[in-house]
This record gives C-alpha cells, sequence and structure tokens, in this order.
C-alpha cells in the first residue's frame, strides 16, 4: 500500500561488507532482542484478551513501541487502556498518567520522528486529555521542525494544535517567514505559506471558494460555450466551459420549437465520463424549409436557481448552424489579472529579466520569465517571440525534461492561433509548427478543415472532438496509430502520409467512417506490403481514392 | 546558486541488466525464512508484505512458486467479526490490511473465499460525513484510506455501497497550488499521497478534476540527475517513487515527460545480484516493498520480460481486466 513509509526501518539501510564473526555476533544479539520481543508481544496480547486495562500493559506496550513504533495494534491497546482510565479513574490521575504518554510519545518520536501511528497517538491523547497544555504543543513542533524543517508529520500535528489553540494565522505566517529566513529553500513553509495567504488577505470581491478554484485551481465559471446544430446529421453538439456528467449532478435540456427531445446525450467517445462536448442525435430530423429554434438549458441539481439556456436559429435554407457564445480577448486559456496585479508583474518581469542576462542558462530565471510571461500577455501576442525563445532555452538547459516543454511550447502556440483566429472559422492551419501534442481541441469543434502537416505528434486522440471535420492532413508526423479518427464522422479526406503506420490494419479503426472517401498513407512503413490498397479498400468500403489512385471496384 | 541538488551517484559497478530469476528466488525464500529477526518485526504489516511478495511473483511469471491455500487461510483467519482484517492473525482490522487482502484474493479470484458483505460493510462504516475515510475505528484520516476505501469496493464490484460524490470532494480539498494532494486539507504534496488521490480519481471516474499539466510538471520535476525519482523537492531519490511518481505521471498521461533511459538505468542499479531483490537507492539493502515497486516501475517503462502493470492497482494488467475493471485514463 501506499504510503508505507511506515516501513522506515526499509530505507536508507546501507549495506555493509561483515566478517562472518561480525555476523554471527549480530545473530545472537538480534536472537536475544527477539526473545525478549516476541515474550513482550505476547504478554500484551495476553492482557487484551483478558481485559486487563492497567499500567503494566502501559509498561509492556511501550517497551516494544519503543523500538517498533509502527506496531499499530499495541497503539490501539494503549488507547483501550486510556479509555479504560477515563472511566474508572478521577481527573487528576488520569491527567498525570496522560502528561506521563506525552514524555513518553515525545521520547519515540526522537527516535522516529516519522512514525505514521505515534503521531495519531498524540493526537489521541491531547483529543482526550483532562487539561491539554496546546502551547506546550507548538513547542514541541517548533523543536521538531527545528530538527527536520520538512517532516510532514509535525506539519500536520502543527497544522491540528493550530486549530485547537486557536492560534492567529498572522503568528503562523510569521513562523514560515522565519523559517524561510533560515533556509530560503524550505517548500514546507512555502506551501504552508500558500495555504496561509489566501486566509489572511481575501480577495473581498470574490467568496472565498471562488478564489480557490479559479485562481489556484484555474477553473472556468460554467457557461455554454457553443452549440451547433445540423439538420443533415440530425445532431446537436454543445460546447460547456467546465466539464460535466450529464445525470449525474446536471441535466441538460434541449428544446426545439419549445418542446423538449428525449434522447440520450453522448460524448465525443461515446464513453461514460466527464465531458465539455455533449451530442445528442436526433431520433427525428429537424423540419426542413422552415425556420427552426433550438435551445439547451443546463441545470445543475444541487442548485436549480443556476440554471442557463442558449439558443439558436436554423434558417429554413441552413443545413446547419451554430453559436458562438462571446469572450474576452484572452479570457478562455488564462485568469483575468487586476491592473495593480500586472503591473506588480511587469516589475518582477523586469528584475529576472536582469537576473537572467547575468545567469542566462538558468532553468529556474528561465522558468519564472516564462511564467510571468504567460500570465501578463493573456492573448500571447505581446511576447511571441521571446516565449519561444525561452522554451528553446530550457530544452538545450533541462534536456532530461525536453518532452514537457515541447508539450508545453505546443500549448502556447495553440493558445496564441485560437487567440488571434475568428472564433466562427471553419478552417485552420498548424502546418509546421513543431507540435508534439494536441491542446484545446474542443475549440475546434466547428473546423471542417486543419493541416496539422509537418509537426511532430504522435497522438490524435483528441481530435474526436472536431465533430465538423471533413477535411485532414497529418502528413509528416510520427502517428503509429490513428486512435480518435473513429468518432470524426464527417471525415472525408485523410492524409497521413510519411507517418510511422505499421500495417493496414492500423487503419481500420476508420471502418465505420461512412463519409471517408479519399485516403493517402503514401510513406508510411505499411506501403512495404503491396497489397496494401487491397486491404485497405476491402476493410474500409466507402474509400474512392487510395494514394491518389482511383480505386474503381470494390474487390469481392 | 541555489541549493545544492540531493542526489545519489550511481557507482560503475552497479547493474545494467535485469537478474529477473534472482528477484523470483529472493521473494520465494522471503516467506520460508519465519523465525527470521526482520520477519518476525515487521509481523504488524504482513498482510501489505504479502501482497508486495504475491504481486511481484505473479508480474515476474512465478506466482505458482506461492502456496495459494496457505495464503488464503491466513488472510481468512485475519478477518474480523467487524469483517474489517488485520495485518497477521490477532492484530486489528485496518483499511491498509483491508486492500491489501483484497488484492491478494483478487490475484488469486478468490475473493468468494471471505465474507465480502462484511468487508463492505466495514469499508462502508469508515466513511465520514465530510466525504473522509477512517483507517480504521480509531479515526485517523488521510487520503490514503480514501484510495484503500474506493479501491478495495471497485476490485469487489461495490462501489456503489459508499458516498462517491463526498469522497472525491474530500480529496479535492486535499489538492494544493502545485496541482498535488497531502494527507488532509492543508498537508504539504507528496508524491505517495498524490498517487492515492489519483488513483482514486482514476477508479471514480473523476481525473478531470486534476490540472494534468501543473501536476505532471511537479511530477517530472522529481527526476534527479542520477535519473532517480524523489517524493518531494529537495529530497533523495527512492526506486518506491519511480513507483509512485511514474505510476500517477502514466494515469495523467505524461509518463513521457521523464527520461525513461536514465530512470531505467536508476532502477536497475538498485539490485543487489548477492541476494535478489531491489533496496530504496544503490548499495542500500534490498526488502519486499521496493522489490515490488522497482519491478513494477520497469513493468511501466515498457520492460517485455515482466507482466505489463496497471497503475493504479499496481497488479497485473491481466488481472484488472479479467476481473471486467476499465478505466479512462487521462
Amino acid at each position: 500500500m501506499p504510503g508505507d513509509k511506515l516501513l522506515s526501518k526499509w530505507h536508507g539501510r546501507l549495506k555493509v561488507k561483515t566478517t562472518a564473526e561480525q555476523q554471527e555476533a549480530k545473530r545472537k544479539e538480534r536472537e536475544k532482542k527477539l526473545k525478549l520481543y516476541n515474550a513482550g508481544t505476547k504478554a500484551a496480547f495476553k492482557k487484551r484478551e483478558n481485559g486487563e486495562y492497567d499500567e503494566e500493559g502501559l509498561k509492556i506496550t511501550g517497551e516494544i513501541l519503543a523500538v517498533n513504533p509502527d506496531f499499530y495494534t499495541l497503539w490501539n491497546f494503549r488507547k483501550e487502556i486510556f479509555v479504560n482510565f477515563l472511566q474508572t479513574r478521577g481527573t487528576d490521575e488520569v491527567q498525570k498518567i496522560m502528561e506521563n504518554e506525552l514524555y513518553f510519545l515525545e521520547s519515540c518520536l526522537k527516535v522516529n520522528p516519522k512514525s505514521y501511528g505515534t503521531w495519531h497517538h498524540r493526537t489521541f491523547i491531547m483529543e482526550n486529555m483532562p487539561k491539554p497544555d496546546w502551547d506546550r504543543e507548538l513547542q514541541l513542533c517548533n523543536t521538531f521542525l527545528d530538527y527536520d524543517e520538512r517532516n510532514f508529520h509535525c506539519w500536520d500535528y502543527r497544522r491540528f494544535v493550530v486549530m485547537m489553540a486557536e492560534v492567529s494565522l498572522d503568528d503562523e505566517l510569521g513562523f514560515t517567514t522565519q523559517k524561510i529566513t533560515t533556509n530560503f529553500s524550505n517548500y514546507s513553509s512555502w506551501h504552508y505559506r500558500s495555504k496561509l495567504l489566501p486566509m489572511l488577505h481575501p480577495d473581498p470581491t470574490q467568496p472565498a471558494w471562488v478564489q480557490e478554484d479559479v485562481i489556484l485551481k484555474g477553473k472556468k465559471k460554467q457557461q455554454i460555450s457553443c452549440i451547433h446544430a445540423s439538420r443533415k446529421t440530425k445532431r446537436i453538439t454543445v460546447l460547456l466551459t467546465r466539464p460535466i456528467m450529464v445525470g449525474r449532478g446536471n441535466s441538460l435540456i434541449l428544446s426545439i420549437h419549445g418542446k423538449s427531445v428525449a434522447g440520450q446525450w453522448k460524448t465525443p467517445t461515446g464513453s461514460s465520463s466527464f465531458s465539455v462536448l455533449w451530442i445528442k442525435d436526433l431520433t427525428e430530423s429537424i423540419p426542413e424549409e422552415k425556420e427552426v429554434s433550438v435551445s439547451v438549458t443546463l441545470i445543475p441539481d444541487i442548485d436549480k436557481d443556476t440554471q442557463f439556456s442558449q439558443g439558436l436559429q436554423i434558417d429554413a435554407d441552413q443545413e446547419e448552424a451554430w453559436v458562438m457564445a462571446d469572450f474576452k480577448s484572452g479570457s478562455r486559456f488564462s485568469n483575468e489579472l487586476s491592473a495593480a496585479t500586472s503591473s506588480t508583474l511587469e516589475t518582477e518581469l523586469e528584475s529576472i529579466k536582469e537576473l537572467h542576462g547575468v545567469e542566462p542558462d538558468n532553468k529556474w530565471v528561465l522558468l519564472t520569465m516564462f511564467s510571468l510571461m504567460m500570465a501578463i500577455d493573456r492573448t500571447h501576442s505581446m511576447y511571441k517571440l521571446e516565449i519561444r525563445e525561452c522554451i528553446d532555452q530550457l530544452i538545450k538547459v533541462d534536456l532530461k525534461r525536453e518532452a514537457y516543454y515541447r508539450d508545453t511550447k505546443s500549448k502556447f502556440i495553440l493558445q496564441s492561433i485560437l487567440e488571434t483566429q475568428d472564433k466562427n472559422a471553419r478552417e485552420m492551419s498548424l502546418k509546421d509548427e513543431g507540435l508534439t501534442a494536441l491542446y484545446h481541441t474542443e475549440w475546434m469543434l466547428l473546423l471542417t478543415s486543419i493541416d496539422l502537416s509537418n509537426n511532430a505528434l504522435s497522438t490524435v486522440k483528441s481530435l474526436s472532438n472536431l465533430r465538423c471535420l471533413k477535411c485532414l492532413c497529418l502528413d509528416n508526423n510520427h502517428l503509429k496509430d490513428l486512435d480518435g479518427l473513429q468518432h470524426c464522422h464527417q471525415l472525408c479526406e485523410l492524409s497521413v502520409k510519411i507517418n510511422d503506420l505499421n500495417s493496414a490494419e492500423d487503419l481500420y479503426i476508420l471502418e465505420n467512417n461512412k463519409c471517408l472517401v479519399k485516403i493517402n498513407v503514401y510513406g508510411n512503413p505499411l506501403c512495404r506490403y503491396k497489397d496494401h490498397t487491397t486491404k485497405i479498400k476491402k476493410n474500409i468500403p466507402s474509400l474512392l481514392s487510395i494514394d491518389d489512385n482511383k480505386c474503381t471496384s470494390a474487390p469481392s | 546558486m541555489g541549493t545544492p541538488v540531493k542526489d545519489v551517484t550511481i557507482p560503475d559497478s552497479a547493474l545494467r541488466s535485469l537478474i529477473l530469476q534472482k528477484h523470483c528466488d529472493y521473494i520465494a525464500s522471503y516467506g520460508t525464512k519465519k523465525d527470521d529477526y526482520e520477519y518476525c518485526i515487521t509481523e504488524y504489516l504482513r498482510m501489505s508484505g504479502m501482497y508486495w511478495g504475491l504481486t511481484v511473483m505473479d508480474m515476474m511469471g512465478q506466482l505458482d512458486r506461492m502456496n495459494k491455500d496457505e495464503v488464503i487461510q491466513f488472510i481468512q483467519q485475519c478477518q474480523h467479526e467487524c469483517g474489517g482484517i488485520g495485518a497477521s492473525v490477532g492484530h486489528d482490522p485496518h483499511l491498509l490490511y483491508t486492500l491489501s487482502a483484497v488484492q491478494i484474493l483478487t490475484l488469486y479470484d478468490a475473493t468468494d473465499t471471505i465474507n465480502v458483505d462484511k468487508v463492505v460493510d466495514y469499508v462502508k462504516n469508515l466513511q465520514q460525513d465530510d466525504g473522509s475515510f477512517y483507517g480504521d475505528k480509531w479515526g485517523e484520516v488521510d487520503t490514503r484510506f480514501s484510495f484503500c476505501a474506493v479501491a478495495c469496493l471497485a476490485l469487489l464490484k461495490r462501489l456503489d455501497a459508499i458516498d462517491i460524490e463526498h469522497a472525491v470532494e474530500f480529496v479535492l480539498t486535499c489538492m494544493n497550488f502545485d496541482g498535488g494532494f497531502g494527507c488532509r486539507p492543508g498537508s504539504e504534496s507528496h508524491s505517495g499521497q498524490i498517487y492515492c488521490c489519483v488513483g482514486m480519481l482514476a477508479i471514480v471516474g473523476q481525473l478531470h478534476h486534476i490540472n494534468a499539466d501543473l501536476l505532471g510538471w511537479w511530477l517530472c520535476e522529481r527526476q534527479l540527475p542520477s535519473g532517480g525519482l524523489n517524493g518531494r523537492p529537495e529530497k533523495l531519490p527512492d526506486v518506491c517513487y519511480s513507483w509512485w511518481v511514474l505510476a500517477s505521471l502514466k494515469i495523467i498521461g505524461k509518463i513521457h515527460w521523464i527520461d525513461k533511459a536514465k530512470l531505467t538505468k536508476f532502477i536497475l542499479a538498485c539490485q543487489d545480484d548477492e541476494t535478489g531483490g531491489f533496496a530504496d537507492r544503490p548499495g542500500d539493502m534490498v526488502d519486499p516493498f521496493h522489490t515490488l515497486f522497482g519491478i513494477a516501475g520497469l513493468s511501466l517503462l515498457g520492460e517485455d520480460k515482466i507482466k505489463p502493470v496497471n497503475p493504479v492497482f499496481c497488479m497485473p494488467e491481466e488481472v484488472i481486466r479479467g476481473n471486467g475493471i476499465q478505466l479512462e485514463l487521462l
């Protein structure tokens, strides 16, 4: 099981060469220890079985727990003894015994400061003691954090003490400042500050949970961003800003001409999961030759009042129609900053650039510059070149994480292109962009044609979001499979020249793409088999052209 | 300048290839030395120890060397009236060991040999109003136990027994600014806890709550110049983190963000060619815990002499699929 750092015994034991004599001596010593240990364990279990909750029980279990603090059953026995004392003995006496327990625990923690059982037992004692001294506990935390400033058990225990003793958050912030002054690289202290600061300085304009959700977790406000309706495919597609699971906590209601339409909502891949895209296939056709009004309402189960709707009109002569919500430039992919915050960040950026001048190859300086530029320049237009340079430099100085930087660069490029492109565009070129990953494909929902050639893609799974896609060019990538494209039901033309598709079977995933008439697989390893076109045609009967050659008749 | 990086150096003499048979022999003989000092004083975690040993044997294709009947009988003896299972005979029930027992029984396709309804009741009764889980009746709360509860019930196909929405809500209150998770609300991120929380969310199909880019970056920053992974910033690398970190990266679809060749080299260097088994770091003493996570890590890295491992349950993928469990990873 995870977190079995209850295995303190099995960590950091250096293997040392020993002589046969030393080994024998150690064996004998261990044999003796084991005898005592086993006898003690037996005696403790016996006492518990007999219901003897007394000082002797504390003594016997204490001896074992002092050497083996992870023996949880013995801690439980001790707890039972204390529960018994609380019921049968006077307050002063119990107070005294529990004070002794705290001393005992302190001695255990000195030997093994990372034992879950010991810390939890201390919590139990403090919660049950007649007169707990919380100040003393805070002092104990200080001592243990002086000894090891990263001991997360102690930090957690400290947070428990702070809560019980109602220590002021200001004092706690002061404590982290002092810790950081001694060692600037104290991740535990920085973490604690990330929790304290929002509590100490709440944004008066926002409720606390919004700040946590929006600022720390980057969550967006729920909204219907787009509705697309097609007469031809009898299909309605809805794009939301936050993923939901229809039926679990949320209802999505589709109405045509004010009448609610039955039928199941599906995700693009048909999986039962949370998604921002929801699709409904209509059982009946959308009436031709007259205007049709479509509306979609999202109703969260917990708060029915926060429901909202979006509607659109399909004109008489239209095959398809859509409505794309207006969004402020730069608001889709980053959080809005106040003017004051922006100016602070700009000042920061100036100083970090100076540092970069002195230490051009420092990874952390580069990363900070990158984050600052991304935060300030929300449309990714102002620092376009600098951001790219920054990432390229990071790849050079931190080659181990090259894949992370390349994916990050891909994300940045896709964001900046999506920011500048017309929201109603149906075509997009992402040729020669060095993309290693695809991000934000839900915002490509309306595209009918996309050119992704000359990139470094190894998967196209997320293209399943492109519900209107007809023409796709993936030439010159690293694709070993086409998983994802089986969900692009409108796809007519696919070019996947010069990829890593190994056999004709890699294409069979497209057998149900009924509109697919043209495919080009030139330059893939699969072309080494002469019969590849025959095989492909046989399995994807809708095809009329393979590798620019007409396939006239369907083979038997 | 900054703080010097804590790391280890891999000695030139370190092993570079997998000594699979020796690991099998090490595990097979481990349980036979019942009078051994180390064996005795680790009795408080015996059930997990058996899960580590049996799982790694299964992944190496030699589970049949272990005594199935003895194991099942032992587990039966460890189940209490309340339904929970203890680490050993006479030891108290706890979620940690209840999960280990259920994992072992799943490996053996023998969950029907214990009282499953009671296990389900035990797990269900440990859930609190805020969605969290106690580890046992004494009230320790930890996101590890959220994972144990959900994993255990998923293997028993009884996830419906608990309040999943609340369980998810609690786990999310333990999420931090770095995208990671700690033991309780307010606790610092730690790779072991991250694995538990990410795994928990994967089992209940709610991985969309995770900021995969942010968390993935924090996780891939765990790789040190030696190639090994640490569990938190400024800590030494350790083979068990090659599992917690790597499995988490796999679940959120970012396993390619670390340097696989370097990590493989680090894990292989932690083998002991005298005794078999893996240690936490090159040159340390081996144990079954690090042996499982060394082997499981190598499996995720694509070593074909080992069976593919399921990144959420840390059990052979074939066992999980055979059990009808299909998880959607990012």
